[in-house]
């Protein structure tokens, strides 16, 4: 194998073509840049001076741009928002409720389908892993805990047995409870809307 | 309301280089399927080629998305082979496809072409 040297401003192109197609499938983008990083080599003597360096890019054309080449080309395959796509969406936010089942199955959709980059269907499996369903269950113990009721008997006393209900924690804690369980259910639905924003 | 000669200038421009880019588009590809028609090139060699040859290519990098399209549709076949002076090249030939898409196009170009000649020269309405 043969080492080579490329141009300090063809290695500085090549980085930021890297940075302009993460979006790619990961298999495309590397294809691409294996040809770029070839047609560079080819056109720029590590000794070349600048200028020569910068006529080479100048005809290379700015990253974004062959980038934007490449986007079409992912319609060859479907690209966008169709059944697969609202079916993930949909068991990402209610498939918990299926026994926790429903969310696995939407996830599968979701890092099979194509219109989504690998940033959005990271954010698609973290924020809030289950859905709904975790919504619930996390904010059904936040409201519940500090609002539970205590009984407490004292013994029997000429046959009656005397017991006294608690009222379970102050209010402030209950606001809390319900702040957390708000915040819970709207943060997964915000994300169902950005996936459908996204594969739109 | 009637528009401004300046905006009916700018959009006549913006039609015509729409209309340019698409005819681009769509010939480019058989630009290089005949350009593999005596033999296999190397990427580098195929888009200096095309960037070379007047008003085809406004910026070379975009050829690359386009070579690799022709090669997930089976019209070239391709082989990386070490070079001499930097990293691997990709060499590209023409696949049977490849070839009867070629025939087919340069058949249909020639019509194309004269019909259009003819129209531009005012010459066919006679």
């Amino acid at each position: 194998m043969t080492t080579h040297i490329l141009h300090s401003l063809a290695a500085e192109y090549l980085e930021r073509l890297r940075r302009a197609g993460h979006g790619l499938p990961p298999g495309r983008l590397r294809e691409l840049l294996a040809e770029i990083e070839g047609h560079l080599s080819e056109a720029i003597d590590s000794s070349a001076s600048d200028a020569q360096a910068l006529t080479v890019l100048d005809r290379l054309g700015e990253p974004g741009a062959i980038i934007a080449a490449e986007t079409p080309n992912l319609d060859e395959l479907p690209n966008r928002r169709g059944t697969k796509e609202w079916a993930a969406i949909i068991l990402l936010l209610f498939g918990g409720f299926i026994f926790g089942f429903g969310w696995f199955a939407g996830l599968i959709l979701l890092w099979n389908s194509r219109p989504w980059t690998t940033r959005d269907k990271w954010i698609g499996t973290l924020v809030v892993p289950g859905g709904l369903a975790t919504s619930v269950l996390i904010g059904g113990i936040a409201i519940g805990e500090p609002t539970k009721t205590k009984s407490i008997c004292q013994g029997i006393a000429g046959g009656v047995q005397h017991c006294t209900v608690a009222a379970g924690q102050s209010t402030p804690s209950t606001i809390l409870g319900v702040a957390v369980f708000a915040l819970l259910v709207l943060v997964p639905i915000a994300t169902s809307v950005y996936l459908a924003r996204r594969a739109a | 309301m009637r528009a401004q000669p300046a905006t009916l200038r700018s959009m006549v421009v913006k039609i015509r280089e729409t209309a340019i880019s698409q005819l681009r588009r769509g010939v480019l590809e058989f630009c290089v399927l005949a350009l593999l028609r005596d033999g296999e090139r190397y990427s580098y060699e195929i888009v200096r080629a095309l960037g070379d040859a007047e008003g085809l290519v406004t910026t070379e990098g975009t050829l690359y998305p386009l070579l690799g399209r022709l090669r997930r549709e089976g019209v070239v076949d391709t082989t990386w082979r070490e070079s001499p002076s930097g990293p691997p090249r990709r060499y590209y030939r023409l696949t049977p496809d490849g070839q009867a898409a070629l025939g087919g196009f340069v058949i249909e170009w020639a019509r194309f072409r004269d019909s259009v000649d003819a129209l531009l020269c005012n010459e066919g309405l006679r």
